[in-house]
């Protein structure tokens, strides 16, 4: 500030500016982005699902050279996609959950006191966190894919597999949403991390029960044991559709409630 | 600042309350106008309601009761085009990590909606300004809590706003930057809008012309700086004399006889007057210069000590709080 001058000069250079009201959101969008795809437990995340992809991949091309065993590609491929997806919700739910209440620090300092609304400050961390985690769930999905293709024999089709990444897709669509609607409300990373964990094994637990089983026709643990057939072609798409409704509705309304209180809370 | 119209003020509150929680009043009835071009100077101690009164005025923050306009419109939380005319600084001002002044200005200005054509440039003016073109590819993580204080600066004038919250802009910088920031303010001040709060008294006295008070969350005074000066009492002076040192003392010892002081001490050829509340000044005075001539005493300076806002300050918080029960009712004063 020795040359106060100048700081006057930038202060005072007025012309009419053409705002564009959308940038704000974008400009939070491609930071989370890239906080994102920088991050420990994003990158762990990803470390983690490939080296047990390769593992469990390897393993099963060694049963097949070694001992002769006839594989089918459906079922090594759900074996990866279920581990796969429950390897990622733990990790997924510490990303999503941590997105807003994580920043605290700066949010109001640097991001909200500035020409941005909550809204769009929500919208953008949520579309950027569900970016992030399916573009690289089904990228991680598709590695799976090609490896099961490659070592053992091909039985799936090309319909299933896509029915099949996207159920799963709709499910981890949910988790996302939910984590980022508690973080927007939560104070505290740790505890809404802890919170959701709770409620989604929790939840997944008591889905699974066997009086409760009969009554759910379409419950995420039952799409998993079915991902085999639906990987060769033979599914349910109602019932699926209405997995990936229920998932839907789940996350619109988690984003909804979360986007309000995030907009009448103080920072 | 009461006569210009709602809509032409930049800031109105009224009866604006914050309560945390039901556990803590931390704002209580706020009615304050700005007009254009004020530097309003924000005083009051420790959790007196300074960087709440602000953070409900740029929408971090939602009243519990009342209302806060800026521009003649009410601000909440997705006032985000309110907040594009605003230029705010927190008190320690935080980074998101990993960022360097570039990349964050870049990321302020793409927060204001500007389009790159205009906020590349002005960034880059902006760097070069607050003096940071050297670190300006450096990491913020690491800078000095001066180069912090210019970042901030920066940051608050990239969408060239009409008003200015900044609150203590001051805080943890050394003399010299000090220096510079108070005179930015000053030369700032022509043109826009401030609100600029305070510990250091002396800082709003140098740059404000009005100033409000807070005390425990109560707004008890609002209006000039220079009224607020006038309400001080003028009872405590020094004068430095000159000649020998027995008138001096036959001088002293004339005075301490006078009705209208209530402690005369002296202190080398130092005189020190305490008038009792009552006592009209001048003409205590005018007795003091009576006797100080008929003894061949020769004054060498006189003053009114204290640091008058300090000492204006003090005396509305503490008349304040020894209003009682009475603070029930606003003190028209303020």
């Amino acid at each position: 500030m020795k040359e106060r001058g100048k700081v006057m000069e930038v202060a005072a250079d007025k012309k009419p500016v053409s705002i564009n009201r959308w940038l704000p959101y974008w400009a939070v969008f491609q930071y989370d982005v890239g906080q994102t795809l920088r991050s420990w437990v994003y990158l762990t995340w990803v470390l983690a699902v490939l080296l047990a992809t390769t593992g469990y991949l390897l393993y099963r091309a060694g049963l097949t050279q070694e001992g002769g065993f006839v594989q089918q590609a459906s079922q090594l491929f759900s074996h990866l996609l279920q581990g796969t997806v429950l390897v990622s919700i733990a990790f997924v739910v510490v990303l999503a959950a941590g997105c807003i209440s994580s920043e605290r620090g700066t949010l109001a300092d640097s991001v909200l006191s500035r020409g941005i609304s909550r809204y769009q400050y929500f919208l953008g961390k949520w579309h950027a966190r569900l970016a992030t985690v399916l573009g690289t769930y089904f990228v991680l999905s598709l590695v799976a894919m090609g490896g099961s293709l490659i070592f053992v024999h091909e039985d799936v089709t090309v319909d299933g597999s896509l029915v099949a990444l996207a159920t799963m897709g709709a499910l981890l669509a949910a988790v996302v949403t939910a984590g980022v609607a508690v973080s927007a409300v939560s104070n505290n990373t740790l505890l809404a991390v802890a919170g959701l964990w709770v409620a989604l094994y929790g939840g997944g637990f008591v889905l699974n029960l066997k009086w409760l089983r009969s009554s759910v026709t379409t419950s995420p643990a039952q799409v998993l044991e079915r991902l085999p057939n639906i990987l060769c072609g033979f599914y349910d798409l109602q019932a699926l559709a209405s997995l990936a409704g229920w998932s839907a509705a789940v996350s619109l309304t988690a984003a909804i409630v979360g986007m309000i209180c995030f907009s009448r809370r103080d920072v | 600042m009461a006569d210009t119209p709602s809509s032409d003020l930049v800031v109105e509150t009224f009866k604006l309350t914050k309560l945390y929680r039901n556990r803590l009043i931390a704002l209580n009835d706020v009615t304050l106008r700005l007009e254009p071009g004020c530097v309003l100077g924000l005083l009051g101690a420790n959790g007196a309601g300074k960087t709440t009164l602000l953070r409900l005025l740029t929408g971090l923050h939602r009243p519990t009761a009342g209302w806060a306009k800026v521009f003649g419109k009410k601000m909440g939380p997705n006032s985000a085009d309110l907040r594009r005319r605003i230029g705010y600084i927190p008190t320690n001002p935080q980074f998101p990590r990993g960022m360097t002044p570039i990349t964050y200005l870049d990321y302020m200005a793409r927060l204001f909606g500007l389009p790159a054509d205009v906020r590349k440039p002005r960034l880059a003016s902006l760097i070069r300004a607050v003096d940071l073109l050297g670190a300006s590819g450096h990491v913020i993580d690491g800078f000095s809590n001066g180069m912090t204080a210019r970042l901030a600066v920066a940051a608050s004038l990239i969408n060239e706003p009409d008003l200015l919250i900044w609150d203590e802009p001051t805080h943890g910088l050394d003399p010299e930057a000090r220096r510079s920031m108070l005179d930015l303010i000053k030369e700032l001040a022509r043109e826009k809008t401030l609100i600029v709060s305070s510990h250091n008294l002396s800082d709003i006295d140098e740059v404000c012309n009005h100033a409000a008070v807070l005390s425990h969350g109560q707004l008890i005074y609002c209006g000039s700086l220079q009224d607020l000066k006038g309400r001080m009492r003028r009872n405590h002076f020094e004068m430095d004399l000159e000649g020998d040192q027995k008138a001096v003392a036959k001088a002293t010892t004339a005075i301490r006889a006078l009705p209208d002081f209530k402690v005369v001490n002296l202190r080398q050829r130092r005189l020190e007057l305490y008038l009792h509340e009552e006592v009209v000044n001048t003409s205590a005075l005018a007795g003091v210069f009576s006797i100080l001539t008929d003894n061949k005493v020769s004054l060498v300076s006189v003053r009114s000590v204290g640091q008058q806002t300090e000492q204006a300050f003090l005396d509305l918080v503490e008349k304040e709080e020894s209003r009682g029960f009475a603070r029930i009712y606003q003190d028209e004063a303020a």
